[in-house]
């Protein structure tokens, strides 16, 4: 009687433990028995197959759409937005070649314009000196003054600008650049912060500019933002 | 419609680390599994962390399904499960507050209607409903709405003790019955 009474208690405890009645003390006790013993996670199966018809009790609902990227952010980190993690390398390493020579600038004054007085710039420039964009910028009226001095978009194709705020996630296009090699650009009040510690640079596009909001060609050219 | 077999190929294939398995894993399970997670917590932020804890670890598991005799959903339920219960419990000071959620809608034919024979369900209601009606209820309790022991007895009214000898005594009930 011995044998079917301990056989009876192993029936009621695999199914405490398939109900998750057990305290987690119980709980851990009576895992520490599954590895030694298969009879007990064959009768812990059994119940989990006999019950599960309860199941059809939990309602399906459909989880919000952020959480399937959240979990393969948490599973796959590296694979997680790859152009962006491409793009924040390229931003790094033009940063800490920008920081090397810090250039400033002397551009033609317009006498019909007033007077430019920038505070910050950057020099954007490929590694291979291909394409060099001198940019500077007077925080007080936002105007962002481009002066290419080599290099120039290949035929059918244009350059667009870009800004990659420190810590952000993604770049905000500041435009395509002009054919001609000096334009000015005013940025939009909100911008004007993000680009003190920030990072420009300049992809390769096709004509109107990136259709996605985000680059799509090869990012040609990179350059911090420093202070003059 | 997903069927047995098709999950049963999708979790195979995800413990051989088949990224594309599991999208459509997630893509096929998930409404099923937060439903899981949504009635046992009763809380829509805490079943949105339980769920993505529950696709982390069939991610880290599904390697082991193959030896381990589950059916499928059977497989996916029970984890899911666990781990919302384990949860729920981890919670501070957690009474847990009912019928919130029990209104929520169906949200289209899953798997699972396919995993369960009609013929399982309506052996276990047959076998349940040999039990006295508040014993069934408690293990339906325990089940669908993880209920400890404590919870139980409060909710029955009985010392904690004979909550404790009733569900043992109707589990070995069950258990003859079933099989």
């Amino acid at each position: 009687m011995a044998s079917a009474d301990d056989h009876n208690d192993d029936i009621a405890l695999a199914g405490e433990y398939a109900l998750h009645l057990m305290d987690a003390d119980s709980r851990r006790a009576f895992q520490a028995r599954l590895d030694a013993e298969p009879a007990l996670r064959a009768l812990i199966l059994e119940w989990d197959e006999q019950l599960v018809p309860l199941a059809e009790n939990f309602a399906p609902q459909t989880p919000p759409k952020t959480i399937k990227a959240q979990i393969e952010a948490r599973l796959f980190p590296q694979a997680a937005k790859p152009g962006w993690s491409l793009w924040r390398l390229l931003a790094g390493s033009g940063l800490a070649a920008a920081l090397a020579v810090v250039v400033l600038l002397t551009l033609p004054q317009d006498p019909t314009t007033a007077p430019f007085t920038p505070s910050l710039s950057a020099q954007i420039a490929a590694e291979d000196q291909s394409l060099i964009v001198l940019a500077s910028f007077a925080p007080e009226t936002g105007v962002l003054r481009i002066d290419r001095q080599a290099g120039a978009a290949i035929d059918g194709r244009v350059l667009e600008l870009w800004l990659i705020a420190d810590g952000a996630e993604a770049p905000v296009s500041l435009g395509v650049l002009p054919t001609e090699p000096q334009t000015d650009i005013t940025l939009p009040a909100t911008l004007i912060p993000a680009i003190t510690g920030g990072t420009l640079a300049i992809s390769d596009e096709p004509v109107g500019g990136s259709p996605t909001g985000v680059p799509t060609g090869d990012v040609l050219a990179v350059g911090a933002v420093v202070s003059l | 419609m997903t069927t047995r077999d098709d999950v049963e190929q999708m979790i195979l294939r995800v413990g051989l680390g088949d990224r594309a398995a599991f999208s459509a894993l997630y893509d096929a399970t998930s409404a099923k599994l937060f439903g899981v997670c949504l009635r046992i917590l009763n809380d829509r932020a805490e079943a949105e962390d339980a769920l993505q804890d529950a696709f982390v670890r069939i991610w880290q598991k599904a390697n082991t399904y193959a030896v381990n005799g589950y059916s499928p959903m059977t497989w996916l339920i029970t984890l899911t499960r666990n781990l919302a219960i384990d949860k729920l419990r981890a919670r501070k000071g957690g009474s847990v507050d009912i019928d919130e959620v029990h209104d929520l809608k169906d949200t289209g034919p899953t798997p699972e209607a396919a995993a369960v024979a009609a013929s399982e369900r309506s052996r276990l209601d047959g076998c349940l409903s040999e039990l006295d009606a508040d014993r069934a209820e408690a293990v339906r309790g325990a089940y669908l709405d993880g209920y400890s022991y404590d919870e139980l007895a409060t909710r029955f009214a009985v010392p904690l003790n004979t909550m404790r000898t009733w569900l043992r005594r109707s589990l070995i009930k069950l258990k003859e019955c079933l099989s």
